[in-house]
């Protein structure tokens, strides 16, 4: 157990920066998430911090002491490897039981230690197995025991998921924040799943070409991403995006885009004529009557059933494509149907055009200019 | 998917027949001719109906050869010992330096590493004469020449590049990952190197080292020319069946097939971690 | 231009004449209408590809009929088969850019230079590859081959259209914006395709109906609602549906009208008299076992039920993962929507008879959801 905290990192490949002044906290126990899309330097971060990698500026804090200098393996950290990385030469006990020899327990503490993690693992039948002898998701256990058996300061899990089903990664995603806490180790879990990131993590550092573009918790980045680059990550189908700018409406302001005049929360008013990208995310476009507030008239191009949801793309009149996901079952507009969607005003984020940064609405009891965000 | 006909199969089973015909033939002669006397080898036309004799195994171990122009000395289980401790040593001391070196090569980048990796190889390339001339009177001088420290160094040249190149490759192979989740657990770079590199390397270096021993064994020139009679190995001692009353072919025979043996033996030896080495490349994914 | 597609009993043996012939795919056989869209799902080894490469004509058909509108096609060679194909490994052309690949599809149609430009274009569009067309497929994302291979596929002119994993590796952000442009395109075109896919949510968003199939052996051929409402077997119960299906094994009891599932003692679930159709009680009495299923979505977390606690609770946007334990050991529910509740907390789950799934012990299909429950009095009028 122990707080760890990266300071300015900095690391680079040859010319390619792959992380470019990296500043994060954890908190002694918490389990952070570490999302990006792929080559977003996510593995390098965690190869840092494990020490199989120096950052060319910066400094790596645990419980406040730098440990650059120290060896990879006196950091005690543990760690599990998207690949697995299982040693191939020897059986999954003696893989798990590496690190407990490397402390040198004797040959009682050793099996001890195996045997419990194994069992809380659901692998003690397969223990003496070569990892080629056991099946993917027994592969990814043995790699998790292996990372948690000498109860890690940190826990290091890079994409420990990637490589087995989807069923089995369903259960591993709901087993694995018991079994975490279990051990109370720091955890940093890296994932490409911005599902797993939201289920896992209790904040969420997300990582858009070496740099961290927010660092919150699950509702503060699904609900208020930071930019558009965020805001895109998050959400199956994903936020729909549509430029425009902002003007006073019958009641309040509102987005124009194209013909579509979108009412928005109030708290935009300072922004009038601002060339803006706004976004809503598909569970909060719902159907309406013809004639309400904002309403969009759509023909439905697509029906797309995802799990118990009915994923709709519509086009609007001028062409443009908006999704929809509902709950399955409730009204509906099959295909080719014609009529009217509206977006929920409270739901719809506002962006910058130009930075792309996401302009909070400024509500009236925060008048004061110096509380301002993104002025 | 794909149907093989009865007469594809007998068509194969023709082709490689003729091809093992072909390879084994002159190792299936010679076995005969250690067998026979030199006039039964001379014999024109050649029949393989014959008495067997051991004579010629027995001129080779008691080292007295009798011919129509006397009995001649010979050096021949001299000359075995000396091929094997010329091929063994030379082979364990690139093992010792290669495999090290072939693991920086393959891990890390340094500055010039491929380069030296390159200038390693390319004694290969040159006659080996050309690197020999000068080393003789080197030898000479430092008192060097004819002893098997100074043999077994200058065998490094076969040995060294073999064996670094092809271990290099193997350890190239290995996913870094693997060692470093076996450095994670707490073990020292030393530990990681002999308990996962080298083992996962195992059947590179055993194929390396089956290898590097083969060429050594079969060397000659440098023997040759560096080495005199009492520490000459079985390619040069053949010369000497090359006598005065003519060439004793009964006894090269013998010779040849003695001295096939050790490298025989080794090869069904390292088969097993080459075979291992096949199936334990299935660990990815 | 668009065509109906029969399987007619279709077989892949391999090694007939030995005397443990391998069946890659048994007996299959489906008919799809013009215009619609079918997945083949199912884990690897299940047999989906081997049929889609006999479709194709890349593999031979073993025994067994496929027909393309009236012609009888498994004969032919592929070219004349008249399918378009985008393969899983994109084989894409190296020296060609993507343009020139997507272009190169349409050689046999002989095209005049604006026409084929102009096909291509759309094509890009719609796969969003427009800024990678002149570059070649090595410096090219995988994500961008599999465009460009799928693109290629879709630029031609043909009966059937027959897609090989075609998503499986996108940008996640780009999949479901992908799913959305491929089935309005194939819609607005009426375009039959064949779609072969493990990932059952590309199957769910973009076929009208789905072929599961394991061991060679098709399990059920239904759209995504059917298979969710009523699977043929324990097997595709179980597959489909994400999370997946909650399993027990129950022993049930009827009393009184009264259904109970019970296992180890506790009861899991209990009907009261009138709740559950007569039909259902007579096909599970004095059965030892069942083994009944619930599907997360359909567990009602509220106010009554059987007492549960929290155990984790994940949001992860658009839905609430929430694993409690209750006397049948764990149950996993869905709820559309945020939900606050700590582990540890104590809740009440729920499952209405009309969303149980029951199965025999073997894991064939008892009864499902709605039959399960007793009609109500106005149904009954109705029938």
């Amino acid at each position: 157990m122990a707080s760890l905290a990266l300071d300015h990192v900095t690391k680079r490949y040859g010319r390619e920066t792959v992380l470019d002044d990296v500043s994060l906290s954890v908190a002694d126990g918490e389990i952070v998430s570490i999302f990006g899309p792929s080559g977003a330097g996510k593995t390098v971060l965690l190869r840092l911090i494990a020490g199989m990698a120096e950052p060319e500026e910066g400094a790596i804090l645990v419980d406040g002491s730098d440990v650059i200098d120290v060896a990879p393996e006196q950091r005690s950290v543990g760690m599990a490897f998207q690949n697995f990385a299982l040693f191939p030469h020897m059986s999954a006990f003696d893989n798990i039981a590496s690190p407990l020899v490397a402390r040198r327990l004797g040959r009682d503490g050793i099996e001890d230690g195996v045997q419990k993690i194994a069992r809380l693992l659901k692998i003690d039948h397969v223990l003496g197995h070569a990892p080629r002898a056991l099946s993917n998701g027994q592969k990814q256990r043995t790699a998790l025991a292996r990372a948690l058996v000498a109860a890690p300061k940190i826990l290091l899990l890079d994409d420990p998921l990637r490589n087995v089903d989807a069923k089995l990664r369903f259960e591993m995603r709901l087993e694995l924040p018991r079994l975490l806490e279990r051990f109370g180790s720091t955890v940093l879990y890296v994932t490409q799943d911005y599902r797993e990131a939201m289920a896992l993590g209790r904040r969420i550092a997300v990582l858009v070409h070496g740099r961290i573009a927010q660092f919150g918790t699950p509702d503060e980045i699904y609900d208020r991403p930071a930019n558009v680059e965020v805001a895109e990550l998050f959400g199956d189908p994903g936020i729909n995006l549509f430029e425009g700018h902002v003007e006073a409406g019958r009641s309040g302001m509102v987005a124009a885009v194209g013909g579509m005049r979108l009412p928005l929360a109030p708290g935009f008013e300072r922004i009038a004529g601002r060339s803006v990208t706004i976004g809503v995310r598909p569970e909060h476009v719902g159907f309406a009557a013809a004639g309400t507030e904002g309403a969009v008239a759509a023909r439905v191009a697509a029906l797309l059933p995802l799990n118990d949801r009915m994923v709709r793309l519509l086009v609007t009149e001028d062409g443009r494509e908006l999704y929809t996901s509902r709950e399955a079952g409730g009204a509906a507009m099959e295909e080719g149907a014609r009529g009217h969607v509206v977006a929920d005003p409270a739901a719809i984020v506002v962006f910058d055009r130009e930075t792309g940064r996401r302009i909070a609405p400024r509500s009236a009891g925060f008048a004061s200019p110096a509380l301002q965000e993104n002025p | 998917m794909h149907h093989t006909s009865t007469g594809e199969r007998i068509l194969r089973g023709v082709l490689i027949s003729l091809a093992l015909i072909f390879f084994l033939f002159p190792i299936f002669w010679i076995l005969l001719m250690s067998f026979q006397t030199n006039a039964q080898i001379l014999r024109i036309p050649p029949s393989i109906v014959f008495t067997p004799t051991l004579d010629n195994y027995v001129s080779l171990i008691t080292g007295e050869l009798k011919t129509a122009s006397g009995v001649l000395k010979l050096a021949f289980m001299q000359n075995l010992l000396n091929s094997l401790i010329l091929s063994v040593a030379s082979v364990a001391l690139s093992l010792v330096l290669a495999v090290p070196a072939a693991y920086a090569f393959a891990r890390y980048k340094f500055r010039f590493s491929e380069d030296i990796a390159f200038t390693l190889l390319s004694f290969k390339f040159a006659p080996p004469l050309l690197v020999l001339l000068p080393l003789t009177i080197y030898f000479q001088q430092i008192g060097l020449a004819n002893t098997y420290v100074g043999l077994i160094w200058v065998y490094q040249l076969i040995t060294l590049p073999l064996i670094l190149w092809i271990v290099r490759g193997y350890f190239e192979d290995i996913s870094p990952d693997i060692e470093h989740a076996y450095r994670i657990a707490g073990h020292s770079w030393l530990r990681s190197f002999l308990k996962i590199s080298v083992p996962l390397a195992m059947p590179g270096i055993a194929a390396a080292a089956l290898l590097s021993f083969i060429f050594a064994w079969n060397n000659f020139v440098f023997a040759l020319v560096l080495a005199s009679a009492d520490k000459q190995p079985v390619t040069v001692g053949a010369l000497a069946f090359v006598t005065a009353s003519g060439i004793q072919y009964g006894q090269i025979a013998a010779a040849v097939v003695i001295s096939i043996a050790p490298t025989l033996a080794l090869a069904l030896f390292a088969q097993r971690y080459l075979v291992e080495g096949l199936s334990l490349g299935a660990v990815k994914g | 231009m668009t065509a109906s597609v029969v399987l007619d009993s279709v077989n892949k043996i391999y090694g007939a004449r030995n005397p443990r012939p391998i069946y890659a795919v048994r007996d299959f056989s489906i008919e799809i209408a013009p215009g619609e869209i079918v997945a083949l799902l199912g884990s690897s080894g299940c047999g989906k590809t081997s049929t889609l490469r006999m479709i194709a004509g890349f593999e031979e058909v073993t025994k067994g009929e496929i027909r393309i509108g009236d012609r009888r096609i498994d004969a032919l060679a592929p070219a004349q088969r008249r399918v378009a194909m985008a393969f899983e490994g994109y084989s894409l052309y190296p020296p060609l850019t993507l343009r020139e690949n997507i272009a190169f599809a349409l050689k046999a149609e002989k095209l005049d230079n604006a026409e084929t430009a102009r096909r291509v274009e759309e094509i890009a569009r719609l796969l969003e590859l427009g800024p990678y067309l002149d570059r070649y497929p090595s410096t090219v994302s995988a994500g961008q081959q599999q465009r460009a291979s799928l693109g290629r596929a879709l630029v031609r002119k043909a009966e059937l259209y027959l897609l090989d994993e075609p998503m499986g590796q996108l940008e996640p952000q780009l999949r479901a914006v992908l799913r959305g442009r491929l089935k309005r395109y194939l819609r607005e075109h009426g375009l039959t395709a064949i779609l072969v896919t493990h990932d059952q949510t590309e199957a769910n968003a973009l076929a009208d109906r789905i072929a599961v199939m394991e061991g060679g052996v098709l399990q059920q051929f239904a759209s995504p609602a059917e298979l969710k409402r009523a699977p043929a077997n324990l097997f595709v119960g179980t597959f489909i549906g994400e999370p997946p299906m909650n399993v027990y094994r129950v022993k049930p009891t009827v009393a009184d009208g009264r259904l109970s599932l019970s296992a180890a003692g506790a009861e899991l679930f209990g009907y009261a008299p009138g709740t559950v159709s007569d039909a259902v009680l007579d096909r599970v009495r004095g059965r030892e076992e069942v083994i009944v299923g619930v599907r997360p979505a359909d567990v009602r977390v509220g106010a009554s039920g059987a007492p549960a606690e929290v155990v984790s609770n994940q949001w992860i946007g658009d839905q609430t993962h929430l694993e409690s334990t209750f006397p049948g050991g764990v149950i996993v529910a869905t709820i559309q929507d945020r939900f606050r509740a700590k582990a540890g907390e104590r809740i009440h789950v729920d499952v209405p008879a009309d969303r149980l799934h029951v199965f025999s012990s073997e894991g064939s299909a008892l009864s499902h959801g709605r039959e399960l429950a007793a009609p109500r009095p106005a149904e009954r009028v109705a029938a």
